[in-house]
């Protein structure tokens, strides 16, 4: 089972794109900051991250700089979903697998996700 | 010298003056109302005023509402600077931690973020939720005492939200040094908006109910004006100057004119003709002696209207800034927003002639009437110590009465001047009676004129000469009545 990685502050968008991955199919994990989405990246590795930008200890930009910078995890890609700091994570493409503006459509980015990990299936 | 404690500027117009100088920097306040009462866009205001100046801010929820919704709310309000989000201001959830690892936790991840993100404003919204979690209130206090120390170190100042209706022997009450109350109340079919300061450590807050308005630009509070103006803003320095009423036949009467800085009322039933005496004396303003109508009826277009019937020409006035026509229909104002309204209108152009048409609208928009004797104090002595000349209206709601009822006593008392008009009816002809009452420290004459309105403006010829009985309206000659 393919499992994938849900990182937000606010309850509310983990618990929605939970059920929604969930009826996907997909295996998903939670974290509600970037420095507790590390410490599960520590113990496994997911096929795909969803994280948002504005998180306390550790924001989404900085999950994915630390996410790259290690070789272990550099292949997994990463879909933001940010409320004002779209324009932030479109400036760093080479982060980010895609960006979503909130509020996002919830089954474009389960599409996106799909898409993603399938593609990386693939290849 | 007492120790002067560092503030913090709030940036919402009013506040700052009814906290005397803003927030005290390191204290930490509560800002209590039902939902609805606007704690959410006044410190989210106070929030983006912070940003503004280079400062951070870190802005916790500890509710389910989404920050998207937030955003979505303050994008209407001008203070709302979606470049600051995540960029100076940092809205972070605190709600999972609290609700999965308890009170503690939240303590710990909001030191670390305060230091993080090296905030100077922290502001927890959903204080509510967090007694909720506690076990007792002796888990509030901790808290609160915890999120305190940790902030004050860090030289943060905190603002709690809540809705709860707290009482002053709360836990959380005893422990900030400020609780700041948002009310809309229900008056009649009308409602208000009233803030009060319950607590202010340190601070001689102005204590009481202040009038707010939400509008685009945010919140906007009115300190109440007998509490800002107490005492006038400035040293009162009466002269004996006169300046001219606008109808020289009136200066004539009163002794050489209205003295300078002095405030008239002109009491009379509607069609007395108590509006075109007003624009008599409005139109003798310059541009150095600036003047300022102030009305509650008549539009300015009605006005220049009226103004032309009368021989008189407002436009080059407007035109060369020498008048100000501001007009506020008289439907739902707030007393200290009109007040306001009308001395920042007179400082921002030095007015020194101002026609108040009339005090009853102030009267109307009152929710307590019992304090329209300390506002009309405060007001009058304030325009009195700028060395406004003021003329003012009072309308009578009765044509033809015998009597005239001086509108409220303690208000003719704070005027020094006051001019009756009212109708008589002479020959079968209804004429109007202008009579003076009263002139601070002036003699005046006291005989009853006719007021004549023409297509030359005011004359105040001396029809009823020898008549007996004008004040009850129906003079007579000789003890004979002439119809």
């Amino acid at each position: 089972m393919t499992t994938i990685l849900v990182v937000d502050d606010e309850f509310l968008i983990t618990d929605i794109l939970v059920d929604a991955l969930e009826e996907e199919g997909f295996r998903v994990l939670t974290a509600s900051n970037g420095r507790k989405a590390l410490e599960v990246l520590h113990k496994e590795v997911p096929a795909l991250v969803v994280t948002d930008f504005m998180m306390p200890l550790m924001n989404g930009l900085e999950l994915a700089q630390a996410i790259k910078a290690n070789p272990d995890w550099v292949q997994i890609p990463i879909i933001l979903v940010s409320g004002a700091q779209g324009a932030i994570a479109r400036a760093h493409p080479d982060l980010f697998a895609a960006v979503y503006d909130k509020p996002f459509r919830i089954e474009k980015v389960v599409a996106a996700v799909v898409e993603t990990v399938g593609a990386r299936r693939g290849s | 010298m007492p120790h002067e404690l560092t503030r913090i500027e709030t940036g919402v117009e009013g506040l700052d003056a009814v906290l005397r100088g803003g927030l005290v920097a390191g204290s930490s306040y509560i800002i209590q109302g039902h939902p609805g009462a606007g704690k959410t866009i006044l410190s989210n205001q106070i929030a983006f005023h912070h940003a503004a100046s280079g400062q951070h801010v870190l802005y916790v929820t500890l509710l389910a509402e989404s920050h998207e919704r937030l955003f979505e709310n303050l994008s209407t309000l001008a203070f709302f600077d979606p470049s600051k989000l995540g960029n100076g201001i940092n809205y972070v959830s605190a709600f999972s931690t609290l609700r999965d690892e308890g009170l503690t936790a939240v303590v710990k991840l909001l030191r670390q973020e305060i230091g993080r993100t090296k905030s100077t404003l922290l502001i927890l919204d959903g204080l509510l939720n967090a007694r909720e979690k506690a076990e007792s209130n002796l888990d509030v206090k901790t808290f609160i005492a915890e999120l305190q120390g940790h902030a004050a170190f860090a030289g943060c100042t905190v603002l709690f939200l809540t809705s709860s209706r707290l009482d002053e022997s709360s836990p959380e009450h005893t422990m900030v040094d400020g609780v700041i109350q948002l009310k809309d109340e229900v008056f009649g079919v009308r409602s208000a908006r009233r803030l009060q300061v319950r607590k202010s450590r340190g601070v001689k807050a102005m204590h009481g109910y202040h009038l707010f308005e939400i509008l685009d630009r945010g919140v906007v509070v009115y300190p109440r004006l007998e509490a800002v103006l107490g005492q006038p803003s400035m040293v009162d320095s009466p002269t004996t100057a006169r300046t001219t009423s606008g109808v020289a036949d009136l200066d004539g009467m009163m002794g050489g004119g209205l003295q300078q800085g002095s405030g008239t009322l002109i009491i009379g039933a509607s069609g007395t003709g108590k509006t075109t005496l007003g624009l008599h004396f409005l139109a003798q303003s310059t541009p150095e002696e600036p003047a300022l109508h102030f009305g509650f009826y008549e539009t300015p277009e009605r006005l220049k209207l009226k103004a032309r019937s009368l021989g008189l020409d407002l436009d080059p006035l407007l035109a060369s800034g020498a008048l100000e026509i501001l007009w506020q229909p008289s439907t739902e104002n707030l007393l200290d927003g009109l007040a306001h309204k009308l001395l920042e209108a007179v400082h921002r152009r030095g007015v020194k002639r101002l026609f108040i048409d009339g005090f009853g609208g102030f009267e109307r928009s009152a929710l307590e009437p019992s304090r329209m004797v300390e506002f009309f104090t405060a007001l009058t002595n304030e325009l009195r110590a700028l060395n406004v000349t003021t003329l003012g209206t009072w309308e009578l709601t009765d044509l033809f009465s015998r009597q005239i009822m001086a509108p409220m006593p303690e208000i003719s008392s704070v005027i020094d001047n006051l001019v009756t008009l009212r109708f008589v009816d002479q020959y079968s002809q209804l004429r109007r009676l202008l009579s003076i009452l009263k002139v601070r420290d002036s003699a005046f004459d006291p005989s009853f004129r006719e007021l004549a309105i023409s297509g030359q403006g005011i004359s105040l010829p001396e029809t009823f000469g020898g008549s007996e009985h004008a004040l009850e309206g129906t003079p007579r000659l000789d003890g004979r009545t002439r119809s």
